[in-house]
């Protein structure tokens, strides 16, 4: 008998505006001992079934459900709380993307174990079950003094524990950094096979749904469109959708040398005028790329540029104080050095708290380093620029992209004398190059998509085109469709504007269409350095390790 | 339009669906707040013109009570129409209160503002004389100064607007050193804008709206200890039309005439309240528009 069951079941939300649907006549089956993955980008529908077969959705009172749902033998309503009873939290149990927020600070692990188990015994041993390296002292821990992967851990203890029939794993790695989310789905995958219980694993990564799953289900816009094996899906998808998802995905495999993914219109445009502008045939580029014949380097400039250093770190080194004003102080960076050739793109890679990041902020001049020295090469105020992970943050709330890149074009050296004629003219320019429409220019962040905000954080760093583009995780946030378009336009703008680029990833896939060298970091060194077309040929044992964390 | 593309149905809620949306609009009670507020703001600056009594020369027999004819509030002990001098009364107490409010808070606003951005030994010295200022009873110290300039509405509004700027100078300081870190402000640093500009283009409107608000829950308390000033004869000599002064006065008639003091007691505190209910309602509002 299968472990739960979702019979036509359609989930809407009642807003004061309108009516909107979240979950669109889907019906699914989860076998004991089968995982399946329910996968989809930002909105397709897919948390809220999660939260619908957890019982969650009885607290949201805008919540109309339709159809059928089972656990087990029981036939259960999304929206009436009195079903639940029995259910919630012990025939479904949940690991949560973000277990920091959802373990109780105030306990000890041992304590949250105790409630479930009834023994300091059956505690312990389900921490052994989940490789928790000693488990005596995690016992008495508190979740603040564990790592991320350390919690995640604890949380599958905690849902395992209960013996649930059916387990929901809702982005269960998406917070961890590579190397442990390796580790945190084999442990999921053996835990499922010697309890039996039913696993609905919920994820927006393709390479992940693949590893992990027997059956994946593709969601989008609320609706099921294809689903199958793993295999058969990733081998021979049927619907458009999935085939673009698929073709987006980033792998060490795919071609560096041309655009990702499928024809997108948006960076097509971009492509063919920047094609025009050189005189360059600009009409057949949908259908050359297609058959993959565009190459990046169309679109360079005819003058090579020179291999003169534009970024340069000598001797950097940076300490930061931990914690209160007499804690020790913890050096993230040792005595770095790091050039970046005019027109050359280097990859820095490495996991959280490798420093990465604050290399990046130094070479930006946001932060300022102990010792060494950095130097860009071209005329200050234009030298660097920075892409922010999170654009939507990275945008100033109340004012309007045409404020926000006028205010670039004022500033600039470069610009700054020139009429508002020519800003805005400038500002539209840059708009055209990463693919958006000038009607943008009157919107505020709030009114864009995680995409378009991105784009938007783009075109003002490029506006008044920098030495060098200093990109932190610009894409670690995006869907992948998302951000293979971004992905796209970095590459384009790096070679239509012949800027080199600096950027700081934890994904070496990534890392490796953007760059022509990667350079891995970790513990505040930079420890080796590949051409990116020899990723594979990575020798430090970090290296290596970041590279089989690729699930390809 | 391209760019404002119509949410996909569950993007719009998919992420947080069991978190209810934010309230964009006021409540029915703060609406209502609002109206009573627009109305006592309105009879203060017209009332005065269409009154037929003056407030300071009596217009009938003391002690009628209200809903005598002539006079829907009463008079008082000394034959004084009640009504016409709680409109006068309004007048100053509004007047009065919204002025030392707006002072102390662009006082206190330009103070903190200038010890988060410039940090170091300034900030030090601002913020230990402001910790100062803090760290005496408020009241006393205003009584105090009140007391020692001699007793006038101006005097009280001086002492309380001393004791008050450090409040706004502690919440400026702190609201802009959140707002200074935050990564739209480093980026609008990365494009080039520095000082004085950065300041008011990117940190600011984010920080006054929240002293927007605090001032507003503030008109409403300074009302009250204005009126206390006056009630223990630091504020405005009589027979001048104050609300705290006339409370104070009608006290020794609570049991025989209670209106005398209960009136402009309920002035006071109908003022107090609505504007409690409008800066609770504006914080609402505001932070639903992600301020």
């Amino acid at each position: 008998m299968s472990v739960a069951t979702l019979d036509n079941l359609s989930i809407h939300y009642e807003t004061p505006l309108r009516t909107v649907t979240a979950v669109d006549q889907v019906s699914l089956v989860v076998e004991p001992g089968q995982c399946l993955g329910l996968v989809g980008e930002s909105g397709s529908g897919k948390s809220t079934i999660g939260l619908a077969l957890q019982g969650l959705l009885t607290k949201d009172t805008t919540a109309r459900a339709t159809g059928h749902l089972t656990v087990g033998d029981r036939v259960l309503s999304p929206t009436d709380n009195s079903s639940w009873e029995g259910i919630r939290g012990s025939k479904v149990t949940t690991v949560f993307q973000d277990p920091m927020t959802s373990l109780d600070p105030t306990m000890t692990i041992g304590h949250m174990l105790g409630r479930v188990t009834r023994s300091s015994q059956d505690s312990l041993r389900w921490l052994e079950e989940v490789e928790i390296r000693s488990p005596r002292t995690v016992l008495k821990a508190y979740p603040h003094q564990l790592s991320g992967g350390m919690r995640q851990r604890v949380m599958i203890a905690l849902a395992l524990a209960r013996r649930p029939a059916l387990l929901i794993a809702d982005e269960p790695t998406t917070a961890l950094d590579v190397g442990v989310q390796a580790q945190i789905l084999k442990l999921l995958t053996r835990e499922r096979d010697s309890l039996g219980c039913g696993v609905l694993f919920i994820t927006h990564d393709l390479g992940v749904a693949r590893a992990m799953c027997d059956d994946i289900a593709v969601m989008r816009n609320g609706r099921v469109i294809e689903r199958g094996t793993s295999d058969r899906i990733f081998d021979a998808p049927s619907e458009p959708y999935t085939q673009r998802l698929i073709a987006s995905r980033l792998t060490l495999n795919v071609e560096r040398a041309i655009p990702l993914g499928m024809p997108e219109s948006s960076v097509i445009a971009s492509m063919g005028e920047a094609l025009r502008e050189r005189g360059l045939d600009a009409d057949s580029v949908t259908e050359r790329w297609e058959r993959r014949e565009l190459t990046w380097t169309e679109f360079a400039p005819p003058t090579s540029v020179a291999q003169t250093p534009a970024l340069t770190l000598r001797g950097v080194s940076k300490a930061f104080r931990s914690g209160s004003m007499f804690g020790a102080k913890k050096q993230v960076l040792n005595d770095v050095d790091l050039i970046v050739a005019h027109g050359q793109s280097v990859a820095l890679v490495g996991e959280s708290g490798s420093g990465k990041s604050t290399i990046l902020r130094i070479a930006a001049g946001l932060e300022r380093a102990d010792a060494g020295e950095v130097s860009v090469a071209g005329s200050i105020g234009s030298g660097v620029q920075v892409v922010f992970q999170d654009a939507g943050i990275s945008l100033t709330p109340w004012l309007t992209v045409s404020q926000l890149l006028m205010e670039r074009l004022a500033n600039a050296p470069q610009t700054r004398h020139l009429d508002q004629a020519a800003h805005t003219a400038s500002a539209r320019l840059a708009l055209e190059r990463v693919a958006l429409d000038p009607s943008v220019l009157s919107a505020r962040a709030s009114q864009l998509s995680g995409g378009q905000k991105q784009r938007v954080a783009i075109a003002r760093a490029i506006v008044v085109p920098p030495t060098v583009l200093l990109c932190d995780e610009p894409t670690s946030a995006l869907d992948v469709s998302v951000a293979s378009i971004v992905l796209n336009l970095l590459n384009l703008l790096r070679h239509e504007l012949g800027m080199s680029i600096l950027f700081v990833t934890h994904d070496l896939a990534a890392a490796r269409i953007i760059a022509d060298r990667v350079d891995i970091i970790s513990n505040g060194r930079i420890i080796e350095s590949v051409p990116a077309e020899d990723i594979r040929a990575v020798e430090s044992e970090y290296g290596r390790r970041l590279l089989d964390a690729v699930l390809a | 339009m391209l760019f404002l593309r119509e949410l996909t149905p569950a993007e719009d809620t998919a992420l947080v669906p069991a978190t209810p949306r934010p309230r964009r609009h006021f409540t029915i009670g703060e609406a209502i707040a609002l109206f009573t507020l627009g109305g006592l703001i309105v009879l203060a600056i017209v009332g005065p013109l269409i009154a037929w009594y003056s407030p300071i020369v009596p217009s009938g027999v003391p002690f009628l009570p209200p809903g005598s004819s002539g006079h829907l509030l009463g008079t008082d002990n000394l034959g004084f129409d009640i009504g016409t001098r709680v409109v006068f009364g309004l007048r100053i107490s509004l007047f009065a209160a919204v002025t030392v409010t707006v002072i102390s808070a662009i006082a206190g606003m330009i103070l903190g503002t200038i010890a988060a951005f410039v940090g170091g030994w300034l900030d030090s010295v601002l913020m230990r004389v402001t910790d100062l200022f803090l760290a005496f009873p408020a009241t006393i110290v205003a009584m105090a100064i009140a007391a020692s300039l001699g007793a006038s509405l101006s005097s009280s509004m001086i002492g309380i607007a001393v004791v008050w700027w450090p409040m706004y100078a502690r919440l400026t300081r702190g609201e802009v050193r959140r707002v200074i870190n935050s990564p739209h402000v480093e980026a609008a640093r990365m494009s080039g804008t520095r000082g004085v500009r950065l300041l008011v283009k990117h940190v600011l409107p984010s920080v006054v709206p929240t002293v927007l608000v605090t001032a507003s829950l503030d008109v409403g308390a300074v009302v009250l200890t204005l009126a206390s000033l006056s009630f223990i004869g630091l504020g405005t000599p009589a027979p001048a039309p104050e609300l705290g002064l006339m409370a104070s006065a009608g006290m020794q008639y609570i049991l025989s005439a209670w209106w005398i003091a209960v009136v402009p007691g309920v002035a006071i505190a109908l003022v107090a309240l609505a504007f409690n209910y409008v800066g609770d309602g504006l914080r609402t509002v505001l932070r639903a528009k992600g301020f």
